[in-house]
Parts: C-alpha cells; sequence; structure tokens
C-alpha cells in the first residue's frame, strides 16, 4: 500500500513541478524546482535496497523487523543541502532579477536577445 | 592506510584549503592571490605527479578515513582522469594567472578568487572520484560556483544568462540524481568499481538500461551537446574573461569524461546504442558549432561556438569507439582545452583594451594593428592550431581523428567532419581578418594603452604549451594510449581499488 502512495506522491509531485517550471513568472518556476528536488528525494527513498519500517542498527532482526536502509536516508540528507543552496541562490538571484529589470515576468527579460 | 595515496587528496582539496583560507583574508587582494596562487600551483604539481604514478604502475586511490570501497568513499586517479585532471588543472593555473592580472571590475571582488578556487575543486572532484553521488556533489559544487561568478560579471547581461544557465544545469541535476538512484536500486552499491564488478559476473538487472539513458543526458547537457547547447553562448560570452576561458575549455570536458567512464566501465552492454547517438549528435554539433561561429559577430560568442563544434568531434571518436578512436578523442579533449582556453584570454585581452568593453566585431575591428605584434602572433598560432594546420597540436588531434575513422572505415560521418572541419578554418581567418588585417581610417573607440589591460603572459604560456605539444607529440599519445588500454580492461580499475572482501 505505501509503495503505491510513494509511487502516486512522486508522479504527483513531478506534474506539479514540471508545470510550475514551465510558467512565466520566475517565482513560480522556482518554485516548482523545490517540489521537482522533493519528488527526486521521494524517488530516492523508494530506491532503498530493503523496505523495512524499524530503525536501522538498533534493531533486533532475529524478531522479524526488517531495519530501513539507513544509506538512501544519508543521500537524501546530502541531496536537500546541495538542492537548498542551489534553491537559495536561485531565489536570490529572482530577487536581483525583480529589482534590476522590474519584472519577473521570463518573457519580458529579452536583453540577451539583441 | 595501506595503499592509500593522499596525493589524490592534495589535487582534490588543496584549492579548497586555499579558498577557505582566501575567504578569510576578504578584502585583502594580494594575500588572496598568493594564497590562490600556491594552492593551484600545489594541486597543479600534484596532479602532475599523480600522472606520472598512474601511468607507469597500477591506479593511486585514496580513501576517506581509511574505511575499504564501498563502504568507504574514495577517491581514484587511474590514467584516464589523471590526464583529465593535469589538463584541468594546468588550465585553472594559466586562468588564475589570467584574473591576477585581470583589468575586471569583478576580480576585485572579495569572493572571486575563491569562487574561482572552489570551481576548480569541483572539476578536479569530478575527475577522480569513484562513488556517483560524490560526482554529483562535486558536479553542484562546480555548477554552484561558476553560476555566481557569471553573475557577478561586468557584463550586464551576466546575472540573466546565469539565471538560464542554473534553471538548466537544475534540470541536468535532477536527471543526475535519478539516474544515480536508478544505479543504486539496481546494484545496491554506489561505487564505480563494485557496480563494475557485479555487472562482470551477474546478469543484466532491470533498472540498468533506464539509469544510463538518465545519465548519458545528463552528461550531454553539461557539456553542451548539440541539441542541449542552447544556454552555453549566452552563458560563456557575459563571464569575465578568465572564467570564460576555463568554461569553455575544460568545464565542458566533464560531461566527455563521464561519459567515457560509464561506457567503458558500466554500461558495455548499451554502449553500442549510446555510441551510435553520440555519432549523429556529434556531427550535426560540429556544422552547427560552425555554422553559428560563421554567422555571429562578436568574438568571444564565436569561440564559445565554436567549442560547440570542437565538442562534436570528441563525441565522434567516442561514437566510433574502437581504441584508436577513443585515443583520439582523449587527445582531441586534450588538446582543444589548452586553445581554447588560450584563444578565449587573446580575445578577451583585446576586448580589455576596447573603451566599452566589448568582443563585439563592431569595437574591436582594425583593432589588431594598434596592439604590439605578440597579440597578432597568439591568435594566429591558436587559430591555426584550431583550424588543425601543421605543426600544432590541433593537427596531431584532428589527424588521430581522421586516422580512427579510416580504420573504421566509417566514410560518410569520415568526410562530413572533415568537410564541417573547415568551417574552422573560415571562421578563425575571418576573426583575423576583422581584428588584425582591417586598416580603420578613423578609429570607432577609443584604444588604451598596452600596460592598462590584460597581461599576455597566460596566453604566452598556454600557446607555448600548444606548439611544445604540436612539436613533440609523442608524450601525449603515449599517455592517451595508456589510459585507453587501462579503461578497455576494466579489472585493472576494480583490482586498484581492492573492494572490501573482493580480494
Amino acid at each position: 500500500m505505501l509503495d503505491i502512495l510513494t509511487a502516486l506522491a512522486v508522479g504527483f509531485l513531478f506534474a506539479v513541478g514540471v508545470f510550475q517550471l514551465l510558467r512565466r513568472d520566475l517565482i513560480k518556476a522556482a518554485l516548482g524546482f523545490s517540489l521537482l528536488f522533493n519528488a527526486i528525494n521521494l524517488f530516492i527513498l523508494a530506491a532503498g535496497l530493503f523496505d523495512g519500517r524499524a530503525a536501522p542498527y538498533t534493531t533486533n532482526v532475529e524478531n522479524g523487523q526488517t531495519p530501513s536502509d539507513p544509506l538512501v536516508q544519508a543521500l537524501i540528507l546530502t541531496a536537500i543541502v546541495v538542492s537548498f543552496g542551489s534553491y537559495s541562490l536561485l531565489v536570490g538571484m529572482v530577487n536581483i532579477i525583480s529589482r534590476r529589470f522590474n519584472t519577473v515576468d521570463s518573457d519580458k527579460l529579452t536583453e540577451l536577445q539583441k | 592506510m595501506d595503499n592509500s595515496n593522499g596525493l589524490v587528496l592534495i589535487t582534490v582539496f588543496s584549492t579548497f584549503l586555499g579558498a577557505v583560507i582566501a575567504l578569510i583574508f576578504a578584502g585583502r587582494n594580494t594575500t588572496q592571490r598568493w594564497v590562490g596562487f600556491v594552492a593551484s600551483l600545489t594541486a597543479w604539481g600534484s596532479s602532475l605527479a599523480l600522472l606520472i604514478l598512474a601511468t607507469e604502475g597500477t591506479p593511486q586511490v585514496y580513501r576517506f578515513g581509511g574505511y575499504d570501497a564501498p563502504f568507504g568513499i574514495i577517491l581514484v586517479a587511474d590514467s584516464l582522469s589523471a590526464l583529465f585532471g593535469v589538463m584541468a588543472s594546468t588550465v585553472m593555473l594559466a586562468g588564475f594567472i589570467y584574473s591576477i592580472h585581470c583589468k575586471d571590475k569583478c576580480v576585485e571582488y572579495p569572493a572571486f578568487l575563491p569562487l574561482f578556487l572552489f570551481m576548480q575543486t569541483g572539476l578536479s572532484g569530478c575527475f577522480y572520484t569513484g562513488d556517483l553521488f560524490t560526482f554529483f556533489v562535486f558536479m553542484e559544487i562546480m555548477v554552484l560556483s561558476s553560476v555566481s561568478l557569471v553573475a557577478i560579471s561586468d557584463d550586464r547581461l551576466g546575472l540573466e544568462a546565469a539565471f538560464k544557465y542554473l534553471f538548466i544545469s537544475a534540470i541536468g541535476t535532477l536527471l543526475l540524481l535519478l539516474g544515480i538512484s536508478a544505479m543504486y536500486a539496481t546494484f545496491g552499491t554506489l561505487n564505480l568499481a563494485d557496480m563494475a564488478r557485479q555487472l562482470e559476473t551477474g546478469d543484466r538487472p532491470l533498472l540498468a538500461t533506464g539509469a544510463a539513458i538518465f545519465l548519458t543526458s545528463a552528461y550531454l547537457l553539461k557539456s553542451a551537446v548539440f541539441p542541449f547547447h542552447f544556454w552555453q553562448p549566452d552563458f560563456h560570452t557575459t563571464a569575465p574573461t578568465p572564467v570564460h576561458a576555463v568554461l569553455s575549455s575544460v568545464v565542458v570536458k566533464v560531461g566527455i569524461y563521464g561519459i567515457i567512464r560509464l561506457i567503458t566501465l558500466l554500461f558495455e552492454n548499451e554502449a553500442p546504442q549510446i555510441r551510435s547517438v553520440l555519432l549523429v549528435l556529434g556531427i550535426v554539433g560540429i556544422f552547427f558549432g560552425g555554422w553559428g561561429a560563421l554567422s555571429t559577430y562578436n568574438g568571444k560568442r564565436l569561440l564559445a561556438y565554436s567549442t560547440i563544434g570542437q565538442v562534436g568531434f570528441i563525441l565522434v571518436g567516442i561514437g566510433w569507439g574502437s581504441a584508436l578512436a577513443l585515443t583520439a578523442a582523449i587527445i582531441y579533449a586534450f588538446n582543444h582545452a589548452f586553445i581554447k582556453s588560450a584563444l578565449l584570454m587573446v580575445m578577451g585581452l583585446i576586448s580589455s583594451r576596447t573603451s566599452p568593453k566589448t568582443a563585439d566585431f563592431k569595437h574591436i575591428e582594425g583593432l589588431g594593428p594598434k596592439l604590439p605584434p605578440i597579440v597578432g602572433v597568439l591568435w594566429f598560432l591558436g587559430g591555426m592550431s584550431l583550424a588543425g594546420i601543421p605543426p600544432l597540436n590541433g593537427f596531431i588531434s584532428k589527424l588521430a581523428i581522421v586516422q580512427s575513422g579510416v580504420e573504421v572505415m566509417a566514410w560518410v560521418p569520415l568526410f562530413l567532419a572533415v568537410f564541417s572541419g573547415f568551417l574552422t578554418l573560415m571562421y578563425m581567418f575571418r576573426t583575423w581578418q576583422y581584428v588584425f588585417q582591417t586598416k580603420l581610417e578613423k578609429t570607432v573607440v577609443k584604444v588604451k594603452g598596452f600596460t592598462e589591460g590584460d597581461s599576455v603572459l597566460a596566453p604566452v604560456l598556454l600557446i607555448s604549451i600548444c606548439v611544445f605539444l604540436g612539436l613533440y607529440a609523442r608524450p601525449l599519445v603515449y599517455l592517451a594510449e595508456v589510459a585507453v588500454e587501462q579503461i578497455s580492461q576494466p579489472h585493472i580499475y576494480i583490482n586498484a581499488v581492492r573492494l572490501f572482501g573482493g580480494g
């Protein structure tokens, strides 16, 4: 059951994230990125080798409980930090762009085309 | 801690340490420059030592904390990554020397040199890592620092171009992460050697093909190969000159390195399909890059387009896939880094002498005769080298590509590649005509004196390396041959990593 829910959540986050990414408003597009990164984080979680629910290392395996995969959690932690870094840089640049050009509409940012 | 070589660590992290120390001395430019120069020089020296060690003996491995792979994180320098690492550290050192003498305002910015050093850490980390997830982390370090460097450029358009690139590269990062997690779901490990060992013994797992597609497209996006190229001319043109010189020459090689590593070590089953895609993309890229360079009216933009075309040649070499063709691709990648960075620095120092600082042909037309003759000599040598005229190193790389094409008897792609290679000659001559051969009756722009612009030291160093590698090409060819010999036998890599319990 949880597998299907995770798959649905990944798919939903991907759909919303890609939709937001393709919008003209730069702020909404940046928000789309944070959604997409979260979709990826869930995907990494689902890619774990064994899907136990018990805490790793501390669980007594003999009483029938499967521990969860600790490596994917470490990976997600790193991915969160890295994506947070690039997201904050993105938002900071949107801030400067909105002040310099007085717009966040990507159709009006056409100086490079000249 | 036996069999663990600290040189690999020094190569990757000396610039990181230098960047942190330089951040402490923020605001004191002279101290920052000395710290950064020493760090960059250390990285260069140790990368050279690594190249000798890895070529003469076995791949060198550094284990973080002494833990064996696949449980610990490792850095591996086999001869392929050592060769790419030497290329990167040499060009980055030259770029650093250029930025010391650069008259741009953004170089004075206290974070400029630390960011430059962080970019080198990310770059060499990508080449030396033995772990897919660490590759992702190093690539993000590189992307974020290069985006910041372009965003603070003197060119007002830098911000817009940097934002565009950050968007595109974030999509590339998503693809890379998808590929990496699919690999983890398939193999249960992130270590390249461990995956290769499982592939040698086990049957084909389910998700590996999907992971191959994701990873290949992420790498193609990072090296600005034809259908993913659209961000590259803007992003590279608006960058400050020293940053542009390293972006267009060595940073685009990260994707090339990743593809070579993937198709030789991991995806031998998918390699024929990936290769045929690369061959087509390479030839289209050569045409497109040459055409774009011919039709643009900005010197820096011309060289950025030219990079798309030159990367196309490397992809054609990888696409043919024989041992000789891979050797040719590696030689081409190595030589192109020096030629392109030198040409960009020459273009940068020409444009730094115009009064509204620009490389637009309207402004630099006829500027050449007013500059000292050494600038013209450098541009001529670099341009001839890029076009593949003997006795320069560009000729060696073109010759290697043509020879490997004859060997695999791929006549149609070979004809197309050589024919569109003439576009290179055309656009280099066109620039030469515009800048150095035109005599203007009255000057359109004010030209600054020789001492007011950027220094000529770094391009002189790079061009002399180009001339040396053209006259005496044997060492480079030998190194590339050893690299191909090593990567065509994955068990050398796997044995050197000495996996836990694997013997």
